[in-house]
């Protein structure tokens, strides 16, 4: 048996998004794949305590990546948008280490900084080349009629969702920052 | 030898450093972990992550290079350039190692 949820994890909800997974593991249920943004299909399984891992990274040689993290232990569940989805047992856990997939603060910087110029500054030029014009279109009166109130409430929205998602993944990023000081 | 890459390695990480040094034998990303594992008594331990990223960044910047495939694993070695960076990360650890007993460097 199988079901599909709908839960959205911002690109800097990682930490969040892997407790979640590990806890669905728990209560039965098992990832099978991810369709961006929302979508996580489960599979019914035997309750086990699993720990999910993503990782976001930039490889070209995903075959070799995939046969490495295979060797220490860690089964390659699917990708969505750059991340990569790996789990392994709690059980077969030695180290703090061998439950993590990056174990230096260099790496934790990398990728923090990979998910900042790729994903965090893409959403931030499209707020201020777009939607931020527009937005101070429909606060100038500028869209009137029927269509000019649609296009007004689209962007008045994308707005708010593109303010939010700005603070709150900067803010996110941030604090993970500060934790590892890194 | 660029100073660039001087800059970057030189000091390098704990990660960095036992990884390059176990490669004067060509070795996978797993057989390094366990090996530096073993040579430490277990106190040091690289995830998978941070090893592919390593491995990764080295091959670009021409410390180490590609040795042979093993049943689908890549095996690295380490190249010329790595050698004189990793002769100078061993010379500032045995400085460091020596100062740290009290002893002064002459040269």
């Amino acid at each position: 048996m199988s079901k599909t949820f709908t839960r959205y994890f911002t690109i800097a909800d990682f930490e969040e998004e892997e407790k979640w997974l590990r806890d669905q593991h728990k209560n039965g249920w098992k990832l099978v794949k991810m369709v961006t943004p929302c979508f996580y299909t489960f599979e019914q399984c035997e309750p086990e305590d699993v720990i999910y891992r993503l990782d976001y990274r930039n490889t070209e040689n995903k075959d070799e990546y995939f046969k490495m993290l295979r060797d220490f232990g860690w089964e390659y569940v699917g990708e969505c948008v750059g991340w990569f989805y790996f789990r392994k047992p709690a059980a077969e856990i030695e180290s703090e280490e061998d439950g993590e997939l990056l174990s230096d603060n260099e790496s934790r910087a990398e990728q923090v900084g990979l998910i900042l110029r790729t994903r965090l500054a893409p959403l931030a030029l499209i707020f201020l080349c777009c939607v931020m014009p527009n937005f101070l279109k429909v606060l100038d009166g500028e869209y009137i009629g029927t269509w000019g109130k649609i296009y007004s409430l689209f962007f008045s929205l994308m707005f708010a969702v593109y303010v939010y998602l700005i603070a709150h993944c900067g803010l996110k990023l941030k604090q993970i920052k500060k934790r590892y000081d890194i | 030898m660029e100073e660039k890459l001087r800059r970057i390695y030189v000091p390098m990480t704990e990660s960095g450093f036992y990884i390059l040094f176990c490669l004067q034998t060509p070795n996978h990303g797993y057989g390094i972990s366990q090996a530096v594992k073993q040579m430490t008594g277990g106190s040091v331990n690289i995830s998978a992550g941070t090893m592919y990223g390593t491995l990764s960044k080295m091959e670009t910047d021409g410390l180490i290079k590609f040795f042979s495939e093993e049943d689908k694993r890549k095996l690295y070695v380490i190249t010329g350039l790595g050698r004189e960076i990793l002769d100078l990360e061993i010379k500032r650890i045995e400085r460091l190692y020596k100062n740290s007993k009290g002893e002064n460097i002459n040269e």
